[in-house]
């Protein structure tokens, strides 16, 4: 994996993201509170905080799975007001430029590992057939799986889907990588294949938003640390600098807990 | 022997109502899943409603209704015509509710990330949720098939010459001990076409769970 993953992608322009006074409830039990966040181009950052803080509803709603009640959010030049009905020409030029890749992989299982990473591009991109399978293998490669491209999502292990899954999102070129711990359903040893890929494509320059539990990934590869609860910002800043010294109780409590286990 | 041979004349008529109907089902079952997937509450109602309906009323008795009962102008079914309408019917309304259950048990993760590449609605729904769905339905619809075929002796009570209704007149012809010999010689036909299906459906499902799990 020395060649880097997107060296190729003289195509991508990354993009920043922009938050602003996002809200989101979930009936009467509200998930975000006013959320304003700025995302640097090119820039890691990484959201940590206790389960039920709001870091996955806010990563989501980035891209649209879910629906905010207020607030926007700026990716790139493309700018979604919410409070209202998102139309759906709307929801997949912003989803366009997002890639995301999700806790539990979610490859689809009745497409081989090939189909899975070339059926997006033909759809989204238009593509051949031919060339988005290219493009699929040269990608595959890179990340070590050239050999599983005929096998079923089934037939791979965790982290191989997971990487799998990585690959089908870069396939279309994405301006911003949405990741909603992507480590947490794998063993440790395991999950390190994964972290491997993403921090060659933080090095690569690619925008990138965390949702994670792993402390060491968060300080050494993110840029800036978002730290949740409750649905609000409760710090953020420098990982190195909150995680040595942390201003606010409830993060000291929350990296506490993470650090003891 | 003559008997097999007159019992294996209704075998043709037994394979078309079952195929038919079957076919009927499994095309009518879309509309009637898609009704009771609908977004809109009263859609979802009304569809649940028609489904409960078709389900709750026996076969027999649909068969009789569309062949006696059934008229518009000069248009009338014929036995063939009101077995497979029939038939149809009911199975439409099973198999619709063999679709809705493949596509309840899908995981939540597959459409949010069919939604998340930035796949349409149509392309997410068509490509990646209803194989899904259908492979999880396919062994009920198989089971759903080796019942219908059995059920389409029923056809026998409108007159559709099948493999029951020429047992039957065999049977009127020889009374007797004579005269079950052509219903053991019709449930061996029975047998012998559904214990091959049952293995075949076993076969693709297994092969069907091992490469896609």
């Amino acid at each position: 994996m020395n060649q880097n993953l997107i060296t190729e992608s003289n195509e991508i322009a990354h993009a920043g993201v922009v938050i602003e006074h996002l809200s989101k409830s979930f009936g009467s039990n509200r998930v975000l509170d006013d959320i304003s966040i700025i995302v640097k181009p090119g820039s890691v950052t990484a959201l940590i905080g206790p389960s039920g803080s709001g870091k996955s509803t806010l990563l989501r709603c980035i891209n649209l799975l879910e629906t905010p009640d207020a607030g926007t959010v700026t990716v790139g030049s493309q700018v979604v007001t919410a409070g209202r009905r998102i139309p759906e020409r709307e929801l997949l030029a912003l989803r366009r430029q997002v890639g995301m890749v999700f806790q539990s992989f979610n490859l689809f299982p009745h497409f081989s590992v090939l189909r899975n990473v070339a059926f997006p591009q033909e759809r989204i991109l238009g593509r051949s057939r031919a060339e988005a399978e290219e493009r699929a293998l040269t990608l595959l490669e890179r990340v070590g799986l050239k050999d599983k491209a005929h096998h079923h999502p089934a037939q791979c292990s965790g982290g191989q889907q997971q990487r799998i899954a990585i690959v089908r999102a870069l396939a279309l070129s994405p301006r911003v990588m949405l990741f909603d711990e992507p480590t947490s359903a794998l063993d440790p040893e395991v999950g390190v294949e994964v972290l491997a890929v993403m921090r060659e494509l933080a090095d690569a320059g690619m925008t990138m938003i965390v949702v994670t539990h792993e402390m060491q990934f968060a300080r050494e590869v993110s840029d800036h640390l978002v730290v949740m609860a409750d649905g609000h910002i409760v710090e953020e800043g420098d990982p190195a600098g909150i995680m040595a010294d942390p201003q606010e109780e409830r993060t000291r409590r929350f990296l506490n807990a993470v650090l003891e286990r | 022997m003559e008997v097999i041979g007159i019992v294996l004349l209704g075998l043709p008529m037994t394979l078309l109502v079952t195929a038919a109907s079957f076919a009927f089902g499994a095309i009518g079952g879309i509309p009637l899943m898609l009704g009771l997937r609908s977004r809109h509450r009263v859609v979802r109602l009304a569809v649940r409603l028609v489904v409960d309906v078709i389900r709750g009323v026996p076969t027999i008795v649909w068969l009789f209704l569309l062949y006696f009962g059934f008229a518009i102008g000069v248009f009338r079914f014929s036995s063939l015509g009101a077995a497979i309408v029939g038939l149809g019917v009911i199975s439409s309304a099973y198999l619709a509710e063999m679709y809705r259950g493949g596509f309840a048990t899908l995981p939540k993760g597959q459409l949010e990330a069919a939604q998340a590449l930035g796949l349409g609605r149509r392309t997410t729904f068509v490509r990646v949720l209803a194989p899904q769905a259908l492979r999880t339905a396919l062994p009920s619809a198989a089971t759903y098939l080796m019942a219908l075929i059995k059920d389409s002796s029923i056809a026998s009570t409108v007159g559709v010459i099948e493999m029951v209704a020429a047992a039957t007149a065999y049977s009127r012809q020889n009374p007797g001990t004579a005269g079950l010999t052509p219903f053991l010689a019709a449930a061996a036909v029975y047998v012998v076409i559904s214990v091959p299906l049952a293995i075949a459906t076993r076969r693709l499902d297994a092969r069907l769970s091992r490469s896609h799990a």
